[in-house]
């Protein structure tokens, strides 16, 4: 899991050093503050000051206009529809990211390495590219078209385009966080319930699970904010049908194109929202994580 | 539950980890399995249980073949060499976890369950430790859960890797008889892997050593001590002195100095003679050339016994003798002293049958 580094300041187990507070002593508190300063106007500009700005640029007109424009029928069909995605999407790379890292780090096999590299390909990709690939696969003139076509299947332009689309592109957030756990955990107390004769599920359930719980709801989390903000493998395969087809960051980018700014930053805010509610779940889960 | 373990091999990759091991255990035995590192112990404790496969041979439990039974339906109990305790669960759910995993129509009532794991608890002496979690316990005590959390599914076989592995000398003797107790007490037959020759010796009805994948020797304590039938086993059991010469007619030469070995009557260039520290007797004057002059380097007492530590005089060789603190007493030597030393006891091996 990433935690942050503790960084320890002004260690008191250094006895002794009291009495003589030194020249380079007085030189590392000013390379202290001068570097926490940085830090924080680097983070007032890049972040708080965009954040602030949504919410005032979202507020600007009234609260009428504000909740107008949440409430209006297309962000409605757009918040349903970034719901939907992330109803179907996190369970179920919740399950492939557990599959893959339990084959990946309680398994030996050949191809091995190659599986893990494959995990990270979406990482490499980029998403635009990877809505392509979809589009080449399942498009009207694309390998399966002609099939999906005959037998009434709509993929593209559609809710199932958008959800392998999404899917492709959060795949590694749980086996990345899952495996290198895994890793370290080892099987020994798999064994150990195998041997006090559990069964396979029940090992995974009583043993398995309660051990990565952190780690997976830590990818969950990151699967989840990345599922819910996704723009450009969506953009590729939704064909930004509005009322049907458009996601949140679709609809934001719509209402954007057309000058309709308040209305724009009013959904955004409410993105920004389930930003930042996913932070403050994410750091309490890393709190509860190390308190175990 | 008697076991037998017949002609069994395996091999990771290219390396032959264990090489036609055959051992036939009665019921309610409690063994030692004795080896350096790496020589297989743990490879072969897990095909027992079943955590690892085989490639040839076949395990027997009671007369049953069950090399391809599960794991799971082994009964056996195990304490891995590093715990291997569920992290996540209290001392009380490590301990219950065997009977709670049952399926329902075996499995026992909630109530007979806690009084099962509270007795259990209360065997190993950790009655206060039930809503600890492995982390808040130290490597005894997690030691011990391990051993209740294996004992509690009943098994008709325990096996213990290295279940006194990082402790200290005290808690280790501790255990170790506690062990012996447990033992008798419940009639499981019991194989334990350590490393620690002593402890072998001192807890097992009968020990097995390994090397390199293959038995050296089976026996009982004495048999495996006295009579070693290997040079390794003498090496591994106990510290030793080699003495190498020439076997002629019943006497082993090296240069001036001369051994009555009358049980080894052929003739050899190059033998060694094997003698341990207690069978080496010192004399402040020489008898005749049955002794060997040597120089004492280092005297270290530790209670009853002397470990005096010599150089030889003839050749550059070093020599290790024990004698009983009285008899050092008497005979009144210091650091420096020239003194002769005489094997009172010598096991022969010739090279050519030995690799050593
Ligand atoms: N899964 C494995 N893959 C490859 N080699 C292995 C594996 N398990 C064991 N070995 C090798 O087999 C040999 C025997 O290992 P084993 O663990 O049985 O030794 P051991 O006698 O228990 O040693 P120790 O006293 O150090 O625990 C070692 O050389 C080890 O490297
Ligand atoms: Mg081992």
């Amino acid at each position: 899991m990433t935690k942050p580094l503790n960084v320890e300041h002004d260690s008191p187990s250094i006895a002794g050093h009291g009495a003589t507070k030194s020249y380079a002593m007085q030189e590392s508190m000013i390379v202290k503050w001068s570097l926490i300063a940085i830090s924080l106007v680097f983070l007032a500009l890049f972040l708080i000051l965009p954040l602030v700005s949504i919410f005032v640029t979202a507020l600007e007109k009234g609260w009428a206009t504000y909740v107008a424009s949440i409430t209006d029928p297309d962000a409605l069909a757009a918040i349903k529809l970034t719901l939907t995605v992330v109803l179907i999407v996190v369970p179920l790379n919740a399950i492939f990211g557990i599959v893959a890292a339990w084959a990946i780090t309680k398994f030996s096999f050949k191809g091995k390495n190659v599986l893990i590299t494959l995990i990270d390909l979406p990482f490499a990709v980029s998403p635009v590219i990877a809505g392509l690939v979809f589009i080449l696969l399942f498009g009207a003139q694309g390998l399966f078209g002609e099939w999906l076509f005959q037998n009434d299947i709509k993929i593209v332009f559609a809710l199932p385009g958008i959800v392998i689309a999404t899917m492709f592109v959060t795949f590694p957030f749980v086996a990345r966080e899952l495996i290198p756990l895994m890793q370290m955990q080892g099987i020994t107390e798999e064994e150990a319930s195998i041997s006090l004769g559990a069964s396979g599920w029940k090992t995974f359930f009583l043993v398995t699970l309660p051990n990565i719980k952190w780690g997976l709801l830590y990818g969950l989390i990151l699967c989840n904010a990345r599922t819910i903000g996704e723009f450009g493998a969506v953009s590729v395969v939704s064909g930004h049908i509005r009322g049907m087809t458009n996601t949140m960051p679709l609809h934001i980018e719509i209402l954007y194109n057309e000058y309709q700014f308040t209305a724009a930053f009013a959904v955004a805010s409410l993105m920004s929202i389930l930003a930042i509610i996913t932070i403050i779940i994410k750091n309490f889960i890393e709190w509860k994580a190390k308190d175990e | 539950m008697s076991i037998q373990i017949q002609n069994v091999s395996r091999a990771f990759g290219t390396f032959q980890a264990l090489k036609d091991i055959s051992i036939d255990i009665e019921s309610g035995e409690l063994i030692a399995l004795l080896g350096p590192s790496g020589s297989g112990k743990t490879t072969l404790l897990r095909i027992l249980a079943g955590l690892e496969g085989l490639d040839e041979g076949a395990i027997l439990f009671d007369g049953q073949n069950i090399t391809n039974v599960s794991p799971k339906e082994r009964g056996v109990g195990f304490v891995f060499q590093h715990y291997a305790l569920f992290r996540h669960m209290t001392v009380f759910d490590n301990v219950a976890y065997g009977l709670k995993v049952r399926p329902r129509k075996t499995r026992p009532s909630k109530d007979e369950i806690n009084k099962k794991v509270r007795d259990l608890l209360a065997l190993v002496k950790l009655d206060n430790f039930a809503d600890r979690y492995p982390a808040q316990l130290s490597g005894g005590q997690r030691q011990r859960v391990a051993l209740a959390r294996a004992l509690a599914v009943e098994p008709k076989v325990l096996l213990l890797d290295e279940p006194f592995g990082a402790l200290d000398a005290k808690v280790r003797k501790e255990l170790r008889r506690w062990l012996r107790k447990l033992h008798n007490e419940f009639h499981v037959t019991s194989i334990f892997v350590t490393h620690d020759q002593e402890e072998a010796l001192d807890v097992a009805n009968r020990i097995i050593v390994m090397n390199n994948g293959k038995i050296e020797q089976v026996g009982t304590p004495e048999e495996v001590y006295e009579h070693p039938n290997s040079p390794f086993v003498y090496d591994f059991l106990g510290n030793v002195n080699l003495f190498r010469g020439r076997l002629h007619k019943g006497k082993l030469t090296q240069g001036q100095f001369e051994i009555d070995v009358p049980t080894y009557l052929d003739s050899h260039y190059e033998v060694v003679g094997y003698v341990r520290p207690h069978d080496i007797q010192i004399e402040k004057n020489q008898l005749n050339n049955e002794s060997v002059a040597a120089k004492i380097v280092h005297i270290h007492m530790v209670g009853p016994v002397v470990q005096i530590e010599l150089k030889r005089e003839d050749v550059d060789e070093y020599l290790e003798a024990e004698i009983p603190k009285e008899h050092y007493k008497k005979l009144g030597i210091k650091n420096g002293d020239t003194v002769f030393i005489k094997p009172k006891q010598l096991k022969v091996f010739v090279p050519e049958d030995f690799s050593i």
